[in-house]
């Protein structure tokens, strides 16, 4: 697998306006990203995300380490590493509402230095792809969200850039939208064989888009595995028990304190183990209080629980290494 | 080279699509500039002596032309910069390979070609009206104007790198019109060292062929001297200021709407 972007060390802080308060967003981020594969960047709000995409655009210059692409500093050799990027930024703000959408298509393509007659015919495709051919003589500002989000992609693909980078692409947009949003990219990634690096709160996105996913929260990294290997990783370490007793105060206690990752409901007591040992531990939790063991079950995750729990252990961690 | 004019050529577009658009706003920049050319020239006729006023009247024609463009390549990039990051289009036009910097010279030369054409036109549509026609050494005024410019662009951009830093500054590009304008009306011979300030030079000299009807030979080597150095000058120190400028903006996150 070929490396083309590489992000390394990243550290990006900012400075709050009225308070002046020091904010880390990007906290040492480093990851890496193979030609051809659709990396999902996922975290929660303020982890991080937004400000490591436009790091790698070239946006936003690090305060600390660095990112390649194609070999290229995209700090210090901005204009070089740029054209092998586009991107989508967060929002609904990437094109002129003032313009009609075959007029964005040829504007932004010129802005690169390709001119007009260059993409006649890329354009018509794009217009048809996107099922905007009907639209394209409209004004932006009149498009639905939706559509104006789709026109964004078309416009980053027509530059035709190796890597294209989407911020939320589906924030925002109705199921409907959102599932053909998540077809076309499938489309684009097979036909066209382009990288793509995603960030979104999206499930659905992630699990039926990428093949790998880059998780943060805090501006660090807490997991950079493929999708199918984190869900089974979690599947092997959760457990359900069913007891035939209420549990106790202490037992509750005890159980939050060794299990990061815990739920309790009824009779049932689903934990994310990190040893083997830590089911002993649970064992002697319960038998403390002699409560009845009925069984214990593998139980099955899916890929929002696999998120939820990445992100609540790293917190858990951290608050470990804060107070240690 | 073939790229940079594609650049031109999609921004000399969008400019004229938004002249489109804006309809009303272009026509009452026509007609403003309709009404003042006639009423000037129609002026020549009523104050007395036309012997004397037809210089005069020309210069100031000259001169209200020429303080039109330098308020446009002043203003204009830094307005560009405003209300780009309004519609929060800042970021997109950053992501260009080409490079911010050759993006704005890109608008501003196809500004100075759509504004420059109507201009020109009004100017010739309303000696026609008025039946008062004006004489020129256009072959001596304009490349004298164009080495100008290329220095006005200088200070433009600098304006654009503070735009970019500090986005509050509409009401200070107002106020600069006005110290620009008398930046163009004060003759050389009465602050020489204004040499130094950027496109008195120029405007000077221009004044010298409109008034005193000099020709190429009557300039010394230092006048040409002076006019491109100044020239050189503030353009390569107000390219240099945006750059520095577009730094900062990365460094604090600027760009965005945030
Ligand atoms: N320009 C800025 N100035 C100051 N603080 C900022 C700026 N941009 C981001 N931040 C802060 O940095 C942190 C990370 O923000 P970022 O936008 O990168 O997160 P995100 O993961 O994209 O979140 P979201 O899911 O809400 O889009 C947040 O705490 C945010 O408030
Ligand atoms: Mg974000």
């Amino acid at each position: 697998m070929e490396t083309i972007i590489e992000v390394k060390e990243l550290h990006k802080k900012y400075k709050k306006r009225k308070t002046k308060e020091i904010v880390k967003a990007v906290d040492g981020v480093s990851f890496e990203v193979y030609r051809g594969e659709i990396l999902g960047l996922l975290g929660p709000n303020g982890a991080g995300k937004t400000t490591t995409i436009k790091s790698i655009c070239g946006l936003l210059k690090p305060n600390g380490g660095s990112v390649h692409i194609n070999g290229y500093d995209s700090d210090k050799q901005r204009l070089k590493a740029l054209n092998y990027i586009s991107a989508v930024l967060e929002g609904n703000r990437n094109l002129y509402w003032r313009l009609t959408a075959r007029e964005n298509l040829e504007y932004f393509a010129g802005n690169r230095g390709v001119g007009r007659k260059e993409v006649k015919q890329k354009v018509e495709d794009l217009l048809i792809l996107f099922n905007l051919k009907e639209k394209e003589n409209e004004l932006v500002s009149s498009l639905s969200r939706g559509m104006q989000q789709k026109l964004a992609i078309a416009v980053a693909l027509l530059a035709d850039t190796e890597v294209i980078l989407l911020d939320e692409p589906t924030l925002g947009l109705d199921v409907e939208t959102s599932y053909e949003v998540r077809e076309l990219l499938k489309r684009i990634v097979k036909e066209q064989g382009k990288t793509i690096i995603i960030s979104t709160h999206d499930m659905p996105v992630v699990q039926e888009l990428c093949e790998r996913t880059v998780i943060i929260n805090n501006g660090k990294v807490v997991a950079d595995e493929k999708v199918e290997n984190l869900i089974k990783l979690f599947e092997s370490r959760a457990y359900c028990f069913t007891v035939s007793d209420e549990l106790t105060q202490q037992q509750i206690t005890a159980i939050k304190s060794h299990f990061p990752i815990y739920e309790i409901s009824d009779q049932q007591i689903e934990i994310t183990i990190e040893r083997e040992n830590d089911l002993y531990i649970m064992m002697d939790i319960l038998k403390s209080e002699q409560t009845n063991i009925e069984k214990i079950d593998r139980t099955s995750v899916d890929f929002e629980q696999v998120f939820m729990k990445l992100i609540k252990e790293g917190q858990e961690n951290d608050r470990a290494l804060a107070s240690s | 080279m073939i790229e940079l004019w594609h650049l031109v050529s999609a921004n000399t577009r969008k400019e004229f699509i938004e002249l489109k658009r804006y309809f009303p706003n272009t026509i009452s920049m026509i007609l403003t500039f309709y009404f003042i050319f006639l009423a000037m020239l129609l002026g020549i006729n009523v104050i007395g002596d036309p012997q004397q006023a037809d210089t005069n009247i020309q210069y100031v024609i000259v001169n209200y032309v020429i303080w039109f463009f330098m308020l446009m390549t002043l203003q204009g990039l830094g307005f560009t910069i405003l209300i780009e990051a309004q519609r929060g289009t800042l970021e997109q036009l950053f992501m260009s390979p080409k490079g911010m910097w050759r993006i704005l010279l890109a608008r501003i030369t196809a500004n100075f070609f759509l504004n420059g054409t109507i201009v020109i036109f009004l100017l010739i549509l309303s000696m026609f009206t008025a039946n008062q026609w004006l004489y020129f050494r256009v072959d001596l005024v304009l490349p004298i104007f164009f080495i100008t410019a290329i220095g006005m662009v200088g200070i433009g951009f600098m304006l654009a790198g503070l735009a970019i830093i500090v986005k509050q500054i509409q009401s200070f590009l107002q106020i600069l019109q006005f110290i620009l304008m008398g930046l163009t009306f004060v003759p050389l011979s009465v602050a020489p060292y204004l040499i130094f300030a950027p496109f008195v030079k120029g405007v000077d000299m221009i004044r010298q062929v409109m008034i005193h009807g000099y020709t190429w030979g009557d300039f010394t080597m230092i006048d040409y001297s002076a006019l491109v150095l100044n020239s050189i000058f503030y353009v390569a120190i107000g390219l240099y200021i945006y750059m520095k400028s577009e730094n900062v903006a990365m460094e604090k996150g600027l760009l965005s709407q945030y």
